[in-house]
């Protein structure tokens, strides 16, 4: 398939720092894009310099062949056919809603206008608002104006900064996927910043996980959570617990047991990380000769299927320090105490070891 | 904050603005600086230190009595349970609106020897000469002091009052339930909050002291802006003028640098205004005491000042008056239209290239323009004559030397030279509305016209300039009025036989007839009462 969206080797630097570097990005012509990480990681700058509101130190912004940034050329953002929605919907208040959508398609002819807006507006069901100003709506109605008018010009590209932030959480989901289908109507690419990886699932196709100016993944949400590239990707969204192992060869040893690798890990470290998933883990209440204690309890919540367990390694002298492990995160229907000591040990699975950063 | 746009033509603007609006101050000062050691020495051992005595005891007791007004009266209004607190919390800004010269004339009319208090205690205690009796002389250096003070302490007692109601009450109950009583949590905790407003508004009462002209010239208290005004009238000499005017103007400088010293990170942010005050309640007789007190300013800084006028004008008003306020209101309007109209665009174009363009240095054209505002009248006037002067004469040459008639002093000695000190001086006032209603928009509502394909021009005209309509008629006002008012500026620089109301009423004064312009000073007063309402307005708002 086409890439409508290509980004090469951008970077952004404001006040001497790094916000961006040397990120690629591509994405095909109707895709929708969940851009997550954590706040400072320049998620939003991402955005703004796609939409060309800055401009890059270094790179390439390219839509459906056309360069919108390359070197000291940067096309102005009202030309880029780039729509946006903002994080607080940017509704100009002095316009009715009608008005509003209109904005962005001023240009054409009155009977366009109509015809176009209308359509909108019975998409979007804001049939019976189409007169009223922007403080007489509600916030879900309010977010359905700005997609309105965002998807009025047709852009190429819809950008979508943390558009579900503002919404209460009951109406996020539904008003999530009544947006996602209207995308898929419009047949619009779209990338959506967001912090909750949740939406993620719900609203986008790929998913692209950023850290400190870095793309580190991209990929199918279902993808990135099977399988992680590196230890940022599992612990930003939070995929599981993290063991640490002394690897050695086929064999990487835990406080909690030790597995057997198929093949020798090639990173060649001696202290890695796995990822444990709370199915991953075989929890034994009662111990004995066979059973060993070798984990307690330190934080204990009710779920509705049992409960929900924090596990840490139990302070013994003769255990290696370095593979003092914490908060091991557990599911059963046991019931424990605070301190109780239990026997822990990992189910064979598909083993995940990362290199922890510095 | 990501700048939008990159228009050369725009900074150019922008920078030529700003320029132009300072460039009579750099050349006032340049001529200060460059004036002979010897004039300075001479007059320094002449008047200079008499001037400047004055000068700082005159500031010195306004301050005082402003600020014991001022905080008073905020006091009372916002912590106690004073009755018809909601009538005067806003009777007590209309001081503002009376000209303290009108003031100065109205109560020396009323108290002088001839006047008809003086004249009733003659009568009633059957007093013949000045020698039977003693009575305070109110054209001194302390009357001229109360006089300013009553019109200018609404300035404490504006900010002051809106600092105490926006103050975190939860601080307020905190000292409470830590074992203060009310009182002793106003002076421990609220008094102390406030000190940042009580430092900004002292500092206005301070400039505006200094820039008085009319009053002290009228109670013959000479101090540096009289005297700017007597060398340059009386003795025609521009070097010595600019001379005083610099210091002048570096006097103004100092309050305005030692205020931003005293404030620095002493800015307190309120989380939560709107919780209910606990007042502190009253006896009947701290009732009695904090009523008069709160009353007997607005009567005597308002009330007693306007009755006089209108009874002035009810008994001495006929139609010569009236067609000589068309003439002189004629004028009024018209250059103080051409002042808020100009001082508007400018704030406009500069306030947008603050908040829109790319450059990194964008707020500076913006800063520099308001600096006029901390320049008194008389100062500015000397500053005009100083720059505009040199350039008619220079105009002038040029003309003749391509063998045209010389156009004469069309720049120094026409409405340009009022107008254009209008705007340096009330640019800020312009600029400061402006910015704070652009600071309302959101900042996304820049990027959205762009993100929907709409350009600079389509961003200006659709969506900035609508939202700022409400804000803009609010700044082009607010200049209007003081555009009205301002006197030294325009006494000097009025082209001949050309008279606004301000000035009329100021030669009126003069000649002790007053109650010749009783009607035009109404009329001053009641365009000074416009933003006093809005003031008031927007403060509720909050």
């Amino acid at each position: 398939m086409k890439a409508l969206l290509t980004i090469e080797q951008l970077s952004i630097k404001l006040q001497d720092k790094n916000i961006l570097s040397m990120l690629d990005l591509s994405l095909n012509e109707g895709d929708i894009l969940g851009l997550v990480g954590a706040s400072g990681c320049g998620k939003t700058t991402l955005l703004n310099t796609i939409a060309g509101f800055i401009k890059p130190s270094e790179g390439r912004v390219i839509i459906d062949d056309n360069f919108l940034s390359d070197g000291e050329y940067c096309l102005p953002a009202e030309r880029r056919q780039v729509g946006m929605i903002f994080q607080d919907y940017a509704l100009f208040p002095h316009l009715t809603v009608k008005e509003n959508i209109a904005f962005g398609i001023s240009k054409r002819s009155k009977a366009e206008q109509l015809e176009q807006i209308d359509r909108l507006l019975t998409l979007l069901k804001l049939n019976d608002y189409r007169d009223s100003y922007i403080h007489q709506l509600s916030g879900g109605q309010q977010q359905r104006v700005a997609i309105a008018r965002a998807l009025a010009p047709k852009p190429k590209l819809l950008l979508l900064d943390e558009p579900f932030s503002n919404i209460d959480a009951r109406l996020r989901n539904e008003l999530m996927l009544e947006i996602r289908q209207l995308l898929k109507q419009f047949k619009t690419t779209a990338i959506f910043v967001t912090h909750n990886k949740d939406e993620v699932f719900t609203f986008a196709d790929k998913m692209a996980v950023m850290a400190q100016g870095r793309l580190l993944q991209l990929d199918a949400p279902s993808i990135i959570c099977q399988q992680p590239n590196n230890y940022q990707v599992a612990d930003f969204l939070q995929l599981g617990s993290w063991l640490p192992c002394q690897v050695n060869l086929t064999i990487a040893q835990s406080l909690i047991g030790k597995v057997h690798l198929k093949t020798s890990d090639p990173k060649q470290e001696s202290l890695l990380y796995l990822l444990v998933k709370p199915s991953n883990l075989l929890l034994k209440a009662a111990t004995d000769e066979n059973n060993q204690a070798n984990a307690q309890v330190e934080y204990i919540s009710v779920t509705e299927q049992g409960y929900h367990y924090y596990l840490n390694s139990i302070d013994d002298p003769a255990n290696d320090k370095s593979l003092a492990f914490s908060k091991l995160s557990i599911y059963s229907d046991i019931a424990l105490s605070l301190k109780q000591k239990v026997a822990l040990s990992i189910r064979p699975h598909d083993y995940l070891f990362f290199d922890k950063p510095t | 904050m990501i700048a939008l746009y990159n228009t050369k033509t725009w900074t150019l603007l922008s920078y030529v603005i700003a320029l132009v609006l300072i460039i009579p101050l750099l050349v006032m000062l340049a001529g200060g600086v460059s004036a002979s050691a010897q004039l300075f020495l001479h007059l320094w051992q002449t008047v200079l230190p008499s001037y400047l005595e004055n000068t700082l005891l005159l500031a010195f007791w306004v301050l005082l009595l402003a600020l014991f007004f001022g905080v008073l009266s905020a006091s009372i209004i916002t912590q106690t349970n004073i009755v018809c607190k909601q009538q005067l919390r806003w009777l007590l800004l209309l001081p503002l609106s009376m000209p303290a010269y009108l003031v100065a004339y109205l109560y020396t009319d009323l108290f002088d020897y001839a006047g008809p208090v003086q004249r009733s205690l003659r009568v009633w205690f059957d007093w013949h000469s000045p020698s039977d009796y003693w009575f305070f002389d109110i054209r001194t250096l302390p009357g001229a002091a109360l006089m300013l003070a009553l019109v200018l302490f609404p300035y404490i007692y504006m900010l002051t009052r809106g600092a105490f109601e926006q103050q975190d009450q939860n601080l307020i109950r905190a000292s409470r339930l830590l074992g203060l009583t009310a009182k002793q949590s106003f002076f421990k905790v609220a008094l102390p909050l406030a000190r940042p407003a009580i430092a900004v508004s002292a500092s206005l009462v301070l400039m505006e002291t200094l820039a008085d002209f009319a009053t002290v010239q009228y109670f013959a208290v000479n101090t540096l802006t009289t005297a700017v005004y007597d060398t340059w009238l009386g003795y025609g000499d521009l070097g010595a003028a600019n001379a005083l005017a610099s210091i002048l103007m570096l006097l103004i400088l100092f309050v305005v640098l030692a205020e931003q010293r005293s404030r620095a990170g002493l800015r307190h942010q309120s989380a939560r205004p709107s919780l209910k005050r606990e007042l502190i309640q009253l006896s009947l007789g701290q009732q009695l005491l904090a009523s008069l007190f709160c009353w007997s300013l607005v009567f005597l800084g308002f009330l007693l000042p306007i009755v006089l006028l209108i009874i002035m004008a009810v008994q001495y008003s006929d139609i010569t008056q009236l067609s000589a306020l068309v003439t002189t209101g004629g004028n009024s309007l018209k250059v103080s239209i051409f002042a808020a109209t100009t001082a508007v665009l400018i704030a406009l174009l500069l306030g947008l290239y603050q908040r829109l363009h790319a450059d990194k240095y964008r707020k500076i054209p913006l800063q520099l323009s308001g600096i006029g505002y901390a320049v008194p009248g008389t100062v500015l006037a000397m500053a005009m004559l100083s720059t505009l002067g040199p350039l008619d004469h220079w105009l002038n040459g040029a003309v003749e030397f391509f063998g045209f008639t010389a156009p004469g002093l069309i720049l120094s000695g026409s409405l340009f030279a009022i107008v254009f000190a209008l705007v340096v001086r009330f640019s800020a006032i312009a600029n400061g509305t402006i910015i704070s209603g652009i600071k309302q928009i959101p900042q996304s509502l820049d990027y959205a016209p762009a993100s929907l394909g709409v350009n600079l021009v389509g961003s200006l005209t659709k969506v900035h300039l609508p939202i700022l309509t409400p804000t803009i008629l609010m700044a082009w006002l607010l200049v209007f009025v003081e555009a009205m008012k301002e006197l030294p500026a325009v006494l000097l620089l009025r082209p001949f036989n050309f008279e606004t109301l301000s000035s009329q009423i100021y030669q009126l004064i003069s000649d002790e007839m007053l109650e010749q312009g009783a009607l035009g000073a109404i009329l001053i007063v009641l365009f000074g009462l416009l933003p006093v309402v809005l003031l008031n307005k927007n403060k509720e708002k909050v």
